[in-house]
């Protein structure tokens, strides 16, 4: 799975530990879905759409191998 | 994200304490051949070997209680450093802790596994004595490094 929170980030000039205290996680776990090295849960993910006020299929994207 | 059979963070600190304490006892213990610190108190044996060697089974004897000590505050002050949340636990802190909770498990039955192949008698009773301990070390070994890592991650800002 991808996903474009970096740039959603930028549009909304949000920093990684800015997001994370908004939706209550560390600031490693924001890093490392932007890397693609976690997957959140649902919860996260639709704690994340809220924050960007777009639909959780805007901001995570399957891959052909999931 | 709720985790479960947690301990709140405040217990971290606190099982440091006890499995040091415990963890060093061991040490001055293993280095005297278990004799000293010589803490002799009332015990009394639920379950024993009818031999010479052997305390009565449901009878009041004496024993070193020290060994006791030491493996008690290692177990418990290894479950509390291990099983305590940490400051900022969530859902991926979590993850890193199952994988180290399944790594630490693997390394700890695969060096079992070479050893009961390959030590034999009271050598072997030594290693099963450490194997009451490795699974835990192993793991707050593996999950503690893997959180130095995380946190000395860069942030990429912009």
């Amino acid at each position: 799975m991808k996903n474009n929170i970096k740039v959603e980030r930028a549009i909304h000039n949000i920093t990684q530990a800015k997001l994370a205290e908004m939706i209550g996680v560390s600031r490693q776990t924001i890093n490392a879905m932007e890397l693609n090295k976690y997957v959140p849960s649902t919860v996260l993910a639709l704690k994340i759409s809220e924050i960007f006020k777009k639909p959780v299929n805007k901001i995570f994207f399957l891959e052909l191998e999931d | 994200m709720k985790s479960r059979f947690l301990f709140t963070h405040h217990y971290k600190p606190i099982g440091w304490v006890i499995f040091v304490i415990g963890f060093i006892l061991g040490i001055i213990l293993m280095l005297n051949d278990y004799n000293y610190p010589d803490w002799e108190v009332s015990v009394f044996p639920l379950i024993s070997e009818n031999d010479i060697f052997s305390k009565p089974a449901l009878e009041w004897s004496t024993n070193n209680i020290a060994d006791e000590i030491a493996s008690i505050f290692i177990i418990v002050g290894g479950i509390l450093v291990s099983f305590s949340k940490t400051k900022d636990e969530d859902e991926y802190i979590s993850k890193i802790r199952m994988e180290s909770l399944i790594w630490a498990t693997y390394v700890n039955y695969i060096i079992l596994i070479i050893t009961i192949l390959f030590v034999f008698d009271i050598s072997f009773f030594n290693v099963l004595i450490f194997n009451m301990f490795t699974i835990l070390l192993f793991f707050m070994v593996r999950f503690h490094y893997e959180l130095f890592k995380l946190k000395n991650v860069k942030e990429d800002e912009e």
